[in-house]
């Protein structure tokens, strides 16, 4: 089966107008080969964000969605069109962010069905695919491992300095966050789209507010690790046999990105490269130094 | 009513307007500019544009304790030009950010931070 992202840029090259429903995951809706709306089962939509936000319930946006649609929306005034262009951009750049990777359902393409906030804003697929990449590549940049998007948020007991500064997404999920609820859920809950949520939970753990929970200090790998680690990697996995417990904690100073106050230092002088387990050459440089005797 | 690709015409309006931009400022993300980009690379120029705001932001946040830091515009001057950034809070997402550069000799800053302020209203009533 071939993966979303290529059926989406065939039907932009067919200039196609309809919705492509990926099972419950999501629907894509195209106009003439361009995207206008997408929704997400896993961020918030337009209408979500709305509510959340205290703009609209969502019960007054059923009934205009039934009648009158965004023209009355707007007419009727609780938003502006330029709020409510961004409002769709931004949920349809976030849907396509959490929607796009996924594919393992079958999408069925449904010709000339439209989505009542469709016609905001017009998406080029391959503009779509592009800018899902940058928002990728800057998430893995403020903090590589991918782990805490699905962990639940904890924030830290206490604070690793002496003061912080917060941006307003840092604060809604800070005072959102309880033991259990996952970024997304919380994207949904304080109405924010679910890559801001992201961030803001990535940009706290790389300043060392998030509480290290057991599995992320024991299992996280980040995705970026050089091939210059492999040794300690090796070591660890050695060591792990003869049940050698004090390796944890190093490991996990070692995941730290550089800015990380906590990270550790750059070795000093060039790299090692001798496997530290090298047992035959122990036995070698043993057996010389008895010989020498 | 304002949409957004409709200001950033009024923003070319305004007298000395060299180019102009609007930045999401949560992701780094061009939403709309103004024209064809002359050798301007949009999205890493909206993208570090992003990280200048934030810096700022956090500056600012350190150096006035005790207030909840608020920008409204910002205004750099080099020695080709000014450099113009209106922030316009939105309820869900943002804030969207207005950036403006003008001609250092042909334009009214007074002017251009007034009608600047007129169109942020009128985008976001």
């Amino acid at each position: 089966m071939a993966p979303l992202d290529t059926l989406l840029a065939g039907l932009a090259r067919e200039r196609a107008t309809g919705a492509l429903r990926v099972g419950r995951a999501g629907t894509i809706f195209l106009s003439e080969g361009r995207v206008t709306y997408m929704e997400c089962a896993q961020t918030p939509g337009v209408e979500r964000l709305l509510a959340a936000r205290g703009r609209l319930p969502e019960t007054a946006l059923r009934r205009l969605q039934a009648d009158g649609g965004c023209a009355r929306l707007l007419e009727e005034g609780p938003v502006t069109l330029g709020e409510l262009q961004y409002c769709v951009l931004g949920a349809v750049l976030d849907a396509a962010f959490f929607l796009l990777p996924t594919g393992g359902s079958r999408p069925k393409f449904r010709p000339g069905e439209q989505h009542w906030l469709g016609g905001q804003w017009f998406f080029d697929v391959a503009g779509l695919m592009r800018e899902c990449a940058r928002r990728r590549a800057y998430l893995a940049q403020i903090w590589p491992s991918a782990q805490l998007d699905t962990a639940p948020v904890r924030p830290a007991q206490w604070l690793p300095g002496s003061g912080v500064t917060l941006d307003s997404v840092q604060w809604e999920v800070l005072t959102g966050a309880g033991a259990e609820a996952t970024p997304l859920d919380l994207a949904k809950r304080i109405g924010r789209s679910g890559y801001s949520v992201l961030l803001a939970v990535r940009r706290m753990a790389a300043a060392g507010l998030l509480a290290q929970s057991v599995e992320t200090t024991t299992t996280t790998r980040a995705p970026e690790e050089s091939a210059t680690k492999t040794g300690e990697h090796r070591a660890k996995t050695a060591g792990d046999g003869q049940g050698a417990l004090p390796q944890r904690g190093r490991v996990a100073a070692a995941q730290r990105p550089p800015h990380d106050p906590r990270a550790p230092g750059l070795p000093l002088g060039p790299p090692v490269t001798a496997d530290p387990t090298d047992l035959a050459l122990l036995m070698r440089l043993k057996k010389a130094l008895e010989e020498l005797t | 009513m304002l949409g957004l690709d409709d200001c950033l015409t009024e923003v070319m309006a305004i007298p000395g307007a060299l180019d102009a931009m609007l930045v999401d400022q949560t992701s780094g993300m061009a939403v709309a500019i103004s024209g064809p980009p002359q050798g301007v690379d949009a999205e890493s120029s909206a993208a570090a544009l992003t990280e200048t705001l934030r810096a700022t932001m956090d500056g600012l946040a350190r150096s006035c304790p005790g207030e909840t830091v608020r920008i409204d515009d910002m205004l750099v001057t080099t020695d080709k030009g000014h450099h113009l950034l209106r922030f316009l809070e939105t309820v869900f997402e943002g804030p969207l950010v207005i950036y403006l550069r003008l001609d250092l000799e042909r334009s009214n800053l007074a002017l251009a931070r007034y009608r600047l302020l007129n169109i942020s209203r009128q985008l976001l009533a």
